[in-house]
C-alpha cells in the first residue's frame, strides 16, 4: 500500500487550497439565487467599459492612453462619471471575468461570470485565514478559523456578490500577512507594497490600514528598545527611534510604495493625479447619508450611535463564533500576560487586534456618514474567527491537560483525544455557523442570528430589514405570471429599488418579455401596471404614493423571509379584471 | 457562636475538598462546556426560529373567521407593525385608503387587531375585549370601544377653506409622515413664512383635536429645520405646535366650546430661513 507521507507544509498548502475551493464552490452555488443589487449592476456596466478599455491597452489600440479616452471611460466631470467615486480593480476583473467567461467563452451566465472575481477573493481569504491561524496558533486553530470565515451569514452572501466588500476583506488581510511575514523575510515586503496596492484599488477602507500596521510597529521598536523606566525620557526616546530602525524598516517603505500600485491600475490617476485622489477621497469624506434602520429607527443623519457596530456585530456574526471568539480572547490575554505568547516577536494577536479595533472603531466617530449596514467593517471579522479557532483549540486543551492530570484518562491515547476533541467542540461551533448561514440565505440581510430571534426577531428589534433592492429577485416569478400574451400590449412595471438591475434580469431570462421598467417614483408608478416596494422603513413612502395610484392598500402577493415581508408586489385593479376576463 | 454545635469532622474534612475539586473541574470544563451549550442552543434556536411564522393556512383561517364577523367601517390592525403589508395582502380588500390613511383610531367603535403571538397594537388601547381566536401563532381579537364622534373634519371640509399668508401650495394628499400613511392637509410655505388656511362657520364641540408633522423622508433628512402649526379660534390662538424632523405625528388637543359658525385658522410655518421645501401636514378634527 502506498502511503503519502506530507511534510507540514505541504500539508498546509493542500489544507489551503482545499478549503479555497470548497469556499469558491458554495459561494458560486449559492449565488445563482440571490438578486441583482443596485450597485452591482452599475459596477458590472462600468467593469466591462473599463475591461474593454484595457484589452484596447494590451493590443496597442490607437488612442486608448488618450487623456480623452481615459475620462470617457474612467471619469468625467461630475463626481460619479464612469463611477470613479470607486476605485477600478474588482470592477476590472469582473468585467474581465465577464467577457472571458460569459462573451468569449460562454461557460457561464453573465451574472455568475461577473460574481466569479469576488467569489475567489472570499475563497482567498478563508485560505489566508487558515494560513496566518496555522502559522501562528496550529493547524487545528487554522482550520476552525477557516471553516467559520466562510461559514458567515452576511459575508457568505456578500461574496457572492460583484461588488468590494468581500475582496476589500481579502486583500486587507493579505496586507496584514504579508506585513506579519515581512517581520521575519525581506522578501515579503513586495507583497506588501502589492497588497496594500491592490487594496487601495479595491475600496477605500484600505486608507485606514497604516492605522493598523504603523502602531503595531511601534509597538514592536519600543518592546526592542526595552525601555528602562529609570532612564531619563530623552534617551528611552531615543533608543526607541534607534529600534524602529531595526524593526522592518523595508516593510514601512513597502507601505509607502502602496499608492504607487493604486496609481499604476488605475488610468484615472495618470493625470492630475493629486486632484483625482482628492475627489475620491472627498466624496467618501461627504458622503450622503443612507436611511438605516436600526433599533426602531430610521437614522438618515448624524450621530449614528456608538453601538450599532458593536450590537449588529453580536446578531449577524453567529453566536457560537463569537463565544470561541470571546474565550480565544481571554487565551490570548492570558498568554500575554504569563510571557507565553506565540511569536512573541511578531506580536500577531496585536496585529489582529488593533486590524478589528481600526475597521471598527472608525464607526464609533459621530462624523462618520451613516453607512449602517456590518459589510463597511467587515475587514474586521477575519479577527473574530481567528480568536474563535485559537478559542476551541485552548478550551479542548485545557479540558483534556485536566482530564489526564487528575488520571480520567491515560496520557498514552492523550494526543488523539485532542485531536478528537478539538474536532468535536470546532466540529459543532462550525455546525452552529453552518446553521445560520444556511437559513441565511439567498435574503442574508433580513437574516439574523438565533440571538435576535432570527428575521422575526430582528424585525421586532427593528434592525434593517435590507438594501440595495437584491430581494427583488424572489418576486420576478409573480411578475412573469402577470406579463402580457403574445400580441397584448406591454404591462409596465415599476421597479423600485430593482430599477438598476431589470435590465441583467432581462437579459439572464429571468423576466419575461412585456416587463419594462415604468420609471422612477410618481410618474413610474403611473405609467405602471404592476408596482414592487422593497421594504425598508424609509421606504414605507413608496406604498402610499402606489396606493393613491391604484386606489387600493392590498397587495397582490407578498414575498416574506420566516413570515418577515420584504417584498410587496401590487397590480392594477384594472389588469386584474382583464385578466380574470381573458381566462373567463 | 461556641453554642453551636458543631458539624461532623468528616463532613467539614470532605466537603470543601468535594467543593474546591467541582470548582476545578468546571474551570476546566468551563470554557469547553461554554461552547459545547452555545452551539447547542443556537443549532436548535436558528432552526427553530422559522417555526414562529404563520403558514398560508393561519392567514386564509383567519381570513374567512374575520369576513364572517367584520362590519364595514371597522377598522382592522396589525401587531407588531411589521405584519402589516402581509395583513394587508390578505385582508386589504377590507381596508379602504381613508381607513388606512386615518388620523387615529378614536373614531372607531369597533377595532380588530390581528397580532402575531403576543404583539399588541396600539389602537386598542382603552377598549374593550369582546372576542378572540387563534389560528396558529395568529391571535384575532374583536375590541369595543366609545368612538368619538366627529363634528367637523378638517381635512374633509378643505375645500371649503381659504388660504391665505404667503404663497405656497396647500392640499389635501396622503403622504408618509413618521413613517406612517395619514391624509392631511399638506401646506408648503417659503422659508421663514407662514401660509394661513381659514375654516369659516366651523361647528365646534368639546375639543379639538389634531396631529401635526413633517411629510417625506428625504427633505426631513435634507432640510433640518422644523415646521410650526398654530391654531386660533376666532382670532385667539388655542394652541402651537413644533414638529421636528424626527417627532413624526404629533399630537395637539384644545378643549373647546360647543357651537357653530365658528372661524378656524391652522397657520403653518417654516421656521427658519433655511426650511425650504417643509411639506407640513395637519389634520384635526372638532369632537363632540
Amino acid at each position: 500500500m502506498i502511503r503519502l507521507r506530507l511534510g507540514p507544509v505541504a500539508r498546509r498548502r493542500l489544507t489551503a487550497a482545499a478549503l479555497a475551493l470548497t469556499a469558491l464552490v458554495s459561494v458560486l452555488a449559492a449565488q445563482r439565487e440571490v438578486g441583482v443589487a443596485r450597485d452591482e449592476a452599475v459596477y458590472i456596466h462600468h467593469g466591462t467599459r473599463y475591461a474593454r478599455w484595457w484589452l484596447d491597452l494590451v493590443t496597442f489600440e490607437d488612442g486608448t492612453a488618450s487623456a480623452e479616452r481615459i475620462t470617457a471611460t474612467f471619469g468625467g466631470a461630475a463626481p460619479t462619471d464612469g463611477n470613479r467615486e470607486h476605485p477600478p480593480l474588482m470592477k476590472t476583473l469582473l468585467g474581465m471575468s465577464r467577457v472571458l467567461f460569459h462573451e468569449e467563452l460562454g461557460w457561464t451566465s453573465e451574472l455568475t461570470a461577473s460574481r466569479l472575481p469576488t467569489a475567489a477573493m472570499n475563497a482567498l481569504t478563508v485560505a489566508l485565514v487558515f494560513l496566518f491561524g496555522a502559522a501562528v496558533w496550529g493547524y487545528g486553530a487554522g482550520l476552525i478559523a477557516a471553516l467559520l470565515v466562510l461559514l458567515l451569514p452576511r459575508a457568505f452572501f456578500h461574496a457572492g456578490l460583484a461588488t468590494f466588500d468581500a475582496p476589500v476583506v481579502t486583500l486587507w488581510l493579505a496586507t496584514l500577512y504579508s506585513y506579519h511575514r515581512a517581520l521575519a523575510s525581506r522578501r515579503w515586503c513586495i507583497a506588501l507594497a502589492v497588497a496594500f496596492g491592490l487594496a487601495l484599488a479595491t475600496k477605500h477602507n484600505a486608507l485606514m490600514l497604516p492605522g493598523v500596521i504603523l502602531p503595531h510597529y511601534a509597538w514592536l521598536a519600543w518592546r526592542r528598545s526595552r525601555p528602562d523606566q529609570r532612564a531619563p525620557l530623552g534617551r528611552r526616546l531615543f533608543d526607541f527611534l534607534r529600534a524602529l530602525g531595526r524593526v522592518r524598516p523595508l516593510a514601512l517603505a513597502a507601505l509607502a510604495a502602496g499608492p504607487l500600485v493604486l496609481v499604476a491600475i488605475w488610468p484615472w490617476l495618470w493625470f492630475d493625479t493629486i486632484d483625482h485622489l482628492r475627489d475620491w477621497i472627498a466624496f467618501h469624506m461627504h458622503h450622503v447619508h443612507y436611511n438605516f434602520e436600526y433599533l426602531g429607527e430610521n437614522y438618515n443623519h448624524p450621530p449614528f450611535p456608538w453601538h450599532v457596530v458593536f450590537v449588529t456585530t453580536l446578531f449577524t456574526v453567529p453566536t457560537a463564533t463569537l463565544a470561541a471568539a470571546l474565550v480565544g480572547g481571554v487565551a490570548l490575554a492570558g498568554r500575554a500576560r504569563r510571557g507565553a505568547a506565540r511569536d512573541a516577536a511578531r506580536a500577531p494577536a496585536l496585529l489582529i487586534a488593533l486590524s478589528a479595533a481600526v475597521s471598527m472603531g472608525v464607526f464609533l466617530l459621530p462624523s462618520t456618514p451613516i453607512f449602517g449596514a456590518e459589510k463597511h467593517w467587515a475587514p474586521a471579522i477575519p479577527t473574530f474567527c481567528l480568536l474563535a479557532g485559537v478559542g476551541v483549540v485552548a478550551a479542548s486543551e485545557r479540558l483534556l491537560r485536566n482530564l489526564v492530570a487528575w488520571g480520567w484518562i491515560p496520557a498514552g491515547p492523550a494526543r488523539f483525544a485532542r485531536a478528537g476533541t478539538i474536532a468535536a467542540i470546532g466540529g459543532l461551533v462550525a455546525t452552529a455557523a453552518l446553521t445560520e448561514t444556511a437559513a441565511a440565505q439567498p435574503h442574508a440581510l433580513t437574516h439574523y442570528t438565533a440571538l435576535a430571534g432570527g428575521a422575526p426577531g430582528g424585525a421586532d428589534l427593528g434592525m434593517n430589514r435590507q438594501f440595495w433592492g437584491i430581494a427583488a429577485r424572489g418576486v420576478l416569478p409573480v411578475v412573469n405570471q402577470l406579463a402580457p400574451a403574445p400580441g397584448e400590449p406591454p404591462v409596465p412595471v415599476y421597479t423600485h429599488d430593482a430599477q438598476p438591475a431589470w435590465g441583467l434580469y432581462r437579459r439572464a431570462g429571468l423576466l419575461r418579455p412585456g416587463l419594462p421598467d415604468a420609471g422612477r417614483e410618481t410618474a413610474g408608478i403611473a405609467r405602471s401596471q404592476i408596482a414592487l416596494v422593497i421594504h425598508e422603513k424609509h421606504f414605507n413612502r413608496h406604498d402610499y404614493l402606489i396606493w393613491n395610484s391604484y386606489g387600493t392598500v392590498q397587495p397582490y402577493h407578498v414575498l416574506t423571509v420566516d413570515g418577515v415581508p420584504i417584498v410587496s408586489v401590487y397590480v392594477r385593479p384594472e389588469l386584474l379584471e382583464r385578466r380574470a376576463a381573458r381566462q373567463r | 457562636m461556641s453554642e453551636a454545635a458543631p458539624a461532623p469532622s468528616g463532613a467539614t474534612r470532605v466537603w470543601p475538598r468535594r467543593a474546591r475539586r467541582g470548582l476545578r473541574v468546571l474551570q476546566a470544563a468551563g470554557p469547553a462546556l461554554l461552547l459545547v451549550a452555545v452551539a447547542l442552543w443556537e443549532i436548535v434556536a436558528a432552526a427553530r426560529a422559522p417555526l414562529r411564522a404563520p403558514a398560508e393556512e393561519d392567514w386564509r383561517a383567519l381570513s374567512a373567521a374575520l369576513r364572517e364577523r367584520h362590519r364595514p367601517g371597522e377598522l382592522i390592525v396589525f401587531a407588531p407593525g411589521w405584519i402589516d403589508p402581509v395583513g394587508r395582502q390578505h385582508l386589504g380588500d377590507l381596508i379602504p385608503l381613508e381607513m388606512a390613511a386615518r388620523m387615529d383610531a378614536a373614531r372607531f367603535p369597533v377595532v380588530w387587531e390581528v397580532a402575531l403571538g403576543d404583539a399588541e397594537a396600539p389602537e386598542r388601547a382603552g377598549a374593550r375585549l369582546t372576542w378572540s381566536a387563534e389560528h396558529g401563532p395568529l391571535v384575532l381579537r374583536r375590541f369595543e370601544r366609545d368612538p368619538a364622534r366627529v363634528v367637523t373634519d378638517f381635512v374633509a371640509a378643505f375645500s371649503r377653506a381659504r388660504r391665505g399668508g404667503a404663497p405656497g401650495a396647500a392640499r389635501v394628499s396622503l403622504e408618509e409622515v413618521g413613517f406612517e400613511p395619514h391624509r392631511c392637509v399638506k401646506v408648503v410655505p417659503p422659508p421663514d413664512r407662514t401660509v394661513t388656511i381659514t375654516y369659516p362657520g366651523v361647528e365646534l364641540g368639546r375639543e379639538l383635536v389634531g396631529y401635526v408633522g413633517l411629510a417625506d423622508v428625504f427633505t426631513r433628512r435634507d432640510v433640518r429645520e422644523p415646521g410650526r402649526l398654530t391654531i386660533s379660534i376666532d382670532g385667539r390662538e388655542v394652541a402651537a405646535v413644533t414638529a421636528g424632523v424626527d417627532d413624526g405625528w404629533v399630537r395637539f388637543a384644545v378643549p373647546t366650546e360647543p357651537r357653530a359658525g365658528a372661524e378656524v385658522v391652522f397657520s403653518a410655518t417654516a421656521v427658519g430661513p433655511g426650511a425650504r421645501d417643509r411639506r407640513i401636514c395637519f389634520a384635526a378634527e372638532a369632537r363632540r
